[in-house]
């Protein structure tokens, strides 16, 4: 049986897992925060008082004193902060109402933020059977392990240093207000300020990261780390080793997610960059097409680039063949599982329920889903006579990746726009990649999550149309383009600079992605090869890899197995 | 006795089997099978990349007979299996040896 080093103990990683348990044991005490920092709140007791209350429009209760005595409106505001002071003296009882009203808020924010997450995490059920469904029979049982540990490891990866890497400045430049702010959470390991380059705080989730607001946080964030996690499996399947694997997943959770992650939703400098290079609101990602999907998807595409196609994919004559999904009710259904979990996807990305745009995004979630399903059925009878049951699961996919960008500063109509350009974006990216780059993804990953995520982001700087998202990453809070309130604009509503910015941004993000994982698994490839043997790959992974098969009942002698010892 | 074979279309095979049992059949196994004949196979089209379909599935059907049912039996499996398109299947009858019947150990034409 070929692949027997599976079944050595592998000292090494013994080795590994007790250095990381020693680690842990030093930084414990030294990570907790020091006297002149904000404490941690692991009891949820201090989280949300008088100063998260705030009205619809999000003006905070509590009234701050101006410290810029050189601002223009610095004596009204000073004006209305001694009101303020002088009423709240008044009335004690307001004060402390205020304070209930704020831990109530905080607490509606709360529990929609976890029962969003505890969506998103539904959605690696239907990561599972799609691409198991994609795949071929041999190696269904390798697919679901993959599925499987991919959870698992990219987890333990993102506790260690994933989530103090991308959240660990956060309070600096992004602190979640709806969340309490997250005041522990506020020191870079690399740059600071406005240029931010990676988190620092939060390490194995203690100290500073053992705090409610910030571990509310850490559930809803590591459930979509985990979605770029399954994202790849998509690409490789059929032909990694399992170790190889692994190491990806680890990749993935440790540092290629948390990096771009902390860049654009960690405070970090691209979310910065309209304060910085008055680059409009800087770099604008709502729900993650681009720190999500985009992400997952370019890491993919090195993958599946270094590992190379399956055996007999490609003729002798360089033309593809075909190998058919093997149960399209589990790639319907995985499918169907996906919409319904983004449905905590997008609208949970406000990190709250306080904020009434959540009816907005989930029903443009949905409308750009049916039109990129809708347009790559379409598409497909166009070009091939026949609609393909597989294309329309990924147009649907692809209408999803592409609005989770834009999903909370577009209109309905521009939804479906958007949804109608990501199907047409995922079936020639589909077929670019099967029969111009030679590129095989078995499960159409490159091109649903790499190309829709990255057009996603660019539709952020064409149809944002500004109802939303003012004083976003900093910028515009009182006025923007000469209007008060004015969010997010983009393109086709005046601000080419934000278009720009997402063009670049995004562009920038799928060559850093595809860049640093093709660099480091290039290396890995070298030193042992991540694809399993060519007789391996003939007889399916299933059973040299883990000893079963996914349906054992398909061999002659397992139809009924142990009928002779119940005879006896 | 006679051994019968068909090959014949799946979607044809409840009405090959009750014309059959009115003839008053003992018995009857049925395979599916893979094959091609003149019908050929076809090409698919999967995500954009075509792929052949070389062997067609159709059922083969086994029935042994005394010597003098074979014709009204053929005749029978021709007629309820006829579309009168390319890719019906066909007949082949053959001799036999000797049967046997498992339980019994009976011998011959009484083990059919």
């Amino acid at each position: 049986m070929p692949n027997v080093s599976l079944r050595r103990p592998k000292l090494w990683l013994l080795k590994a897992v007790l250095a990381i348990l020693f680690a842990q044991w030093l930084c414990g005490p030294v990570l907790v925060a020091l006297a002149d920092d904000p404490q941690p709140d692991p009891a949820g007791i201090s989280t949300g008082d008088k100063a998260s209350t705030s009205d619809a429009g999000g003006n905070s209760f509590i009234l701050t004193e101006p410290t810029d005595k050189t601002a223009s409106d610095y004596a009204k505001n000073k004006k209305a902060f001694d009101e303020f002071q002088a009423q709240a003296a008044k009335e004690p009882l307001a004060m402390k109402l205020a304070d209930n009203v704020g831990h109530l808020r905080i607490s509606t924010n709360f529990s929609w933020t976890l029962l969003t997450g505890y969506l998103v995490l539904f959605m690696q059920a239907g990561f599972a059977l799609l691409t198991c469904g994609l795949v071929r029979k041999k190696n269904a049982g390798h697919l679901m392990m993959l599925n499987f540990a991919a959870y698992v490891f990219a987890f333990l990866a993102y506790y260690v240093c994933g989530f103090a890497f991308q959240y660990g400045g956060a309070a600096i430049n992004a602190a979640p207000t709806n969340l309490g702010g997250t005041p522990t959470l506020n020191h870079f390991l690399l740059g600071g300020g406005l240029w931010g380059f990676l988190g620092g705080k939060g390490f194995f989730l203690s100290g500073p990261g053992y705090d409610a607001g910030s571990l509310c946080l850490t559930l809803f964030e590591v459930v979509f780390m985990e979605t770029a996690g399954y994202i790849i499996v998509g690409a490789i399947c059929e032909r990694i080793t399992f170790w190889a694997f692994i190491l990806c997943e680890l990749f993935m959770g440790a540092i290629l997610y948390p990096s771009f992650g902390c860049w654009v939703w960690g405070g970090g400098w691209m979310s910065q960059l309209g304060n910085t290079m008055g680059l409009a609101h800087g770099y604008v990602d709502f729900a993650g097409s681009t720190v999500v999907h985009g992400v997952g998807g370019f890491a993919a595409m090195a993958l599946a680039i270094i590992l190379g196609p399956r055996l007999g994919k490609y003729g002798p004559d360089g033309k593809p063949r075909a190998f058919p999904a093997h149960n399209l009710a589990f790639v319907v259904v995985g499918t169907f599982i996906l919409l319904f979990g983004w449905m905590g996807f997008n609208p949970g990305s406000t990190l709250g329920a306080s904020d009434l745009r959540i009816s907005v995004i989930a029903v443009n979630t949905n409308l750009s889903a049916v039109a990129g399903s809708a347009t790559a059925m379409f598409l497909w009878y166009y070009m091939f006579g026949k609609p393909d049951i597989t294309m329309a699961c990924n147009g649907m996919l692809a209408g999803l990746v592409a609005i989770t960008a834009p999903c909370a500063f577009v209109s309905p109509n521009s939804s479906v726009v958007i949804g109608i350009l990501a199907g047409i974006v995922v079936c020639l990216g589909v077929l670019f990649n099967e029969r111009v780059i030679k590129v095989d993804d078995p499960c159409g990953a490159i091109s649903v999550h790499g190309y829709c995520g990255w057009l996603g982001a660019v539709c952020v700087g064409i149809f944002a149309d500004g109802t939303y998202g003012a004083g976003w990453n900093g910028v515009g809070a009182t006025t923007y383009l000469g209007k008060a309130g004015q969010g997010v604009t983009g393109l086709l509503y005046g601000d080419y600079r934000q278009f720009f910015t997402q063009l670049g941004g995004a562009t920038f993000m799928a060559l850093y992605i595809f860049g640093f994982t093709y660099l480091v698994f290039s290396l890995v490839n070298s030193a042992s090869s991540m694809r399993v043997s060519k007789e391996v790959e003939l007889e399916g992974l299933d059973v040299p890899e883990f000893g079963m098969e996914a349906y054992p009942e398909d061999r002659v002698e397992m139809i009924a197995p142990g009928a002779q010892v119940a005879r006896a | 006795m006679k051994r019968i074979e068909a090959i014949i279309r799946p979607s044809k095979l409840d009405e090959v089997k009750e014309r059959l049992m009115t003839l008053g059949i003992t018995g009857l196994t049925v395979s599916e099978v893979k094959g091609f004949g003149r019908q050929k196979g076809h090409t698919e089209m999967y995500r954009g990349t075509e792929y052949t379909v070389d062997f067609l599935p159709k059922i083969l059907i086994t029935i042994v007979v005394a010597e003098d049912l074979v014709d009204p039996i053929a005749k029978a499996i021709a007629d309820s299996a006829r579309t009168g398109k390319i890719g019906d299947g066909k007949i082949f009858v053959s001799s036999l040896d000797e049967v046997m019947r498992i339980r019994t150990g009976e011998r011959g034409s009484s083990a059919i």
